[in-house]
């Protein structure tokens, strides 16, 4: 399945008889939602001109690389992870802590050890990490299926966070790290906003090909698989067990890299980016835009994005409260999905 | 090879670790941490008491949520994470009608969109519940348009007396005395009836009218004691809270879960779909009464009680003393009424239970009902212990759910040991830690007892 197959489907359809177009597609819940995402997007930016344009492409991106990556989990193999910003902030405090040249002696805090790397050095290191972290997370989580797994990788991500925010020789707990490195290759330096995001979008890239060849794979199919009936696969004489850790691996080292991308761009980091709530989010994200579909993943994180965007400019609402009411609605949201949508906008799989 | 075999996949079974050999593992495991806190009890007894007393303190607030969670989990088997944001509509419905009283009132809140809401809900609840327990009475007897009347305008009046009670929280004590008269003379009736049926004359009809006559005084009576003494009003917001949560949990109930139940009966779905309500109504309270924690109002035995030289709130000890009641009336529930043996029934089979002519909606709604005010019980208790937040929900449901994991999912005995278990463990485990690694070693035994003892302490028979 192609990743670009909603749209081009759509127009395949107006194509094929232009008059009967909203007859036959007035049902055609993957189209319109297609069509309202990428349209109030593209009003958006218009509207709002380039600078805006820019710092939401980098939040898209950032937010579609982690929602991709969990879709391989949650929606191909069916493991309903809720921890997935474990492995997020885990990239995004490899990154942090290994590029950071902060002094801490004039803030009067705690200090850090400062490594000051630059970014290219610490990347893989952040993307390996989050690797490992989640082997052994994987190892410990194998066994665990449904209502369970979503109960342990909601510990998964308490473990995380607690992490972060108590383990303050390394992670200045609440203070946050400051100054972390912006990427650089010989003279050529990312400090651009415009600069940034071509980087972002070159990663996300990077990542939407690697999981497309994954899906479209014989390993991807075996992943379908487990998540259709385990028990079936496994009498097929397949380990599902390393199927699972793998693809396990694998998602957990693209979230590590969009931690690290994050802690990068925004150049500081505290625990309130990796709190339990945030990947309730991300699970609400992935589940929005469409379940097994790597498009679905990129049109749920973009119409999250445009959802608290487009928030910023309704009148008469208070700026404190625009993440709460993101909040509120993405809870509707789920709740109307799961009462007539369950694989999601565009997904291919019902939960 | 049969297909069980491949299903145990567990960490003992990758590293390839035969059956006896994890058997052993977490043996040892389980004489390392008994070695270790004996350790520490000889080490300090004095101090090891007073983390026993911690233990027991926070272990109360678990056993309360993991029983009602186990209780609703064992009977519709799907987890129900509605119930973290049921703990929160407790601890801050006691903050809403308490709060002129915290800390000279500067946080205090009272808006009318949240009382006409909660007016709303409950109108609606009080409509469907009418409908359901009255209207097959009495729809041979009256028009229908009669009954919808009658049953709009008592559902109006109870919508209009719930805005009223929550916009004057102040006068809490005189505006519920109507309401506890109407119980208390109520409660006395049937208690009366039924005892004279009993003990005086078996099997015939008692003197009605004069039964009646004395409740109604006994009613009255009590109700003008409550309206005398405002310093009630605390205690009163508790069952006022409780009964919101309840309220609430019947109307998603009702309004959310019977039809997705018909449509897709899928654990998954209906945990996502709670998870959508927990999401919004967690951002719902952090709307209205901010996202910066909250004391609850100072309650009695706020001071400590030494024994043996360590130290126990008053309140923790009322607080132990309600988990054990709470245990002792839901098990009384389940075992000996008609019906927890409807509970059972649907736990066992729904379908089958709805054959023999159970109700299954209403005894569901039940159960939804006093799983919501167990949950907001142990959100009030731990809310007084220490203080409130919007996030506590989503805190306290996975304790909840930990500790019935712990203890044996679907087993009420478990849930309470579980949760006293848990929070015991809880407190030793951050002896030599900071305090706020608690929840982290609260899930390592969650893992732990996962890959050991799936079935947990005491499980489901």
């Amino acid at each position: 399945m192609s990743i670009a197959a909603g749209p081009i489907r759509g127009l395949q359809e107006v194509a094929r008889d232009p008059r009967s177009w909203w007859g036959r597609s007035k049902g055609n819940v993957e189209l319109w939602a297609n069509l309202v995402v990428l349209g109030w997007a593209l009003v958006f930016m218009l509207w709002r001109g380039g600078g805006f344009a820019i710092t939401v492409g980098s939040v898209f991106a950032i937010w579609a690389v982690l929602a991709v990556s969990l879709n391989l989990v949650v929606g191909y193999t069916g493991l309903l992870s809720v921890g997935h910003i474990g492995f997020f902030g885990i990239g995004a405090y490899a990154m942090a802590v290994l590029t950071s040249s902060a002094s801490y002696e004039q803030l009067r805090t705690e200090a850090i050890p400062t490594f000051g790397w630059p970014f290219f050095a610490a990347l893989p290191i952040s993307v390996v990490l989050a690797g490992l972290v989640a082997l052994v997370v994987g190892i410990a989580f194998n066994r665990f299926r449904d209502d369970i797994y979503v109960l342990v990788s909601f510990g998964f991500a308490v473990i995380a966070f607690t992490t972060f925010l108590s383990w303050r020789n390394l992670t200045r707990g609440a203070f946050g790290i400051h100054q972390v490195a912006r990427p650089a290759i010989g003279p050529l330096v990312f400090d651009g906003e415009l600069e940034f995001l071509a980087l972002l979008l070159v990663f996300l890239g990077l990542v939407v090909l690697i999981s497309w060849l994954i899906v479209t794979s014989s390993f991807g199919r075996v992943l379908t698989a487990i998540r259709e009936d385990e028990e079936a696969i496994e009498v097929f004489g397949y380990r599902t067990t390393h199927y699972k850790l793998a693809i396990w691996v694998i998602s957990a080292m693209m979230a590590g890299l969009a931690g690290a991308l994050l802690a990068s761009w925004s150049t500081f980091i505290d625990p309130n980016s990796f709190v339990l709530l945030e990947s309730v989010l991300l699970v609400s994200i992935v589940i929005l835009g469409g379940l097994a579909s790597i498009w679905g993943s990129l049109l749920g994180a973009l119409a999250f994005v445009m959802l608290e965007e487009g928030m910023r400019f309704v009148p008469f609402l208070p700026s404190e409260f625009i993440g709460q009411i993101r909040q509120v609605i993405l809870g509707i949201l789920l709740v109307l999905l799961m009462l007539f949508r369950p694989q999601g906008l565009v997904g291919r799989f019902k939960l | 090879m049969s297909a069980a075999r491949f299903r145990d996949v567990s960490i003992a079974n990758f590293l390839k670790i035969r059956e006896q050999h994890s058997r052993l593992l977490a043996a040892a495991l389980t004489a390392a941490i008994v070695a270790y806190i004996g350790w520490k009890i000889v080490q300090s007894p004095e101090q090891a008491l007073q983390f026993a007393f911690n233990g027991l303190a926070v272990g109360a607030v678990y056993a309360l949520l993991a029983m009602g969670f186990t209780f609703v989990y064992s009977t519709v088997w799907f987890f129900d994470l509605y119930y973290g944001a049921a703990a929160a509509i407790g601890a801050y419905g006691v903050f809403y009608l308490r709060s002129h009283d915290v800390l000279g009132g500067q946080y205090a809140v009272n808006s009318g969109p949240v009382n006409v809401l909660f007016a709303v809900i409950t109108a609606g609840v009080v409509a469907w519940a009418l409908h359901v327990l009255l209207y097959r009475r009495f729809h041979t007897r009256a028009q229908p348009r009669t009954l919808l009347v009658i049953g709009g305008f008592l559902a109006a009046a109870v919508g209009v007396y719930t805005a009223l009670v929550l916009a004057n929280p102040a006068n809490l004590h005189v505006l519920l005395s109507p309401l506890i008269a109407v119980l208390v003379a109520g409660a006395a009736t049937w208690g009366l009836h039924h005892g004279y049926r009993r003990v005086v004359a078996q099997a015939t009809r008692g003197p009605l009218a004069a039964i009646m006559a004395v409740a109604v005084a006994v009613g009255v009576l009590v109700a003008t004691l409550v309206a005398n003494t405002p310093s009630l009003g605390l205690y009163l917001s508790w069952g006022v809270a409780c009964l919101l949560s309840g309220t609430v949990s019947l109307a998603l109930y009702r309004g959310l879960y019977v039809t997705m139940r018909e449509r897709a009966n899928s654990p998954l779905i209906m945990l996502v779909a709670s998870l959508g309500i927990l999401l919004a109504i967690t951002a719902f309270i952090t709307i209205v009464f901010r996202a910066a924690p909250r004391p609850l109002p100072d309650t009695f035995g706020s001071e400590p009680w030494t024994i043996g030289g360590a130290n126990i709130k008053g309140f923790n000890v009322f607080a132990i003393g309600l988990a054990l009641a709470g245990f002792g009336v839901l098990l009384f529930m389940v075992k000996k009424t008609a019906f927890g043996k409807a509970v059972r029934a649907i736990g066992d089979d729904e379908e089958v239970a709805k054959v023999v002519g159970i109700n299954t909606t209403v005894v569901i709604a039940i159960v939804f009902f006093i799983g919501a005010v167990y949950a907001a019980l142990a959100g009030l208790v731990s809310g007084h212990d220490t203080a409130i937040q919007p996030r506590m929900g989503l805190l306290l449901l996975l304790k909840g759910w930990i500790a019935s994991v712990v203890g044996g999912i679907g087993s009420l005995y478990g849930a309470i040991v579980g949760g006293f278990a848990l929070g015991m463990l809880e407190q030793f485990g951050i002896w030599d830690l900071a305090g706020e690694w608690r929840d982290v070693i609260s899930f390592i035994v969650l893992i732990v007892f996962l890959s050991f003892w799936p079935q947990g302490l005491i499980p489901r028979k």
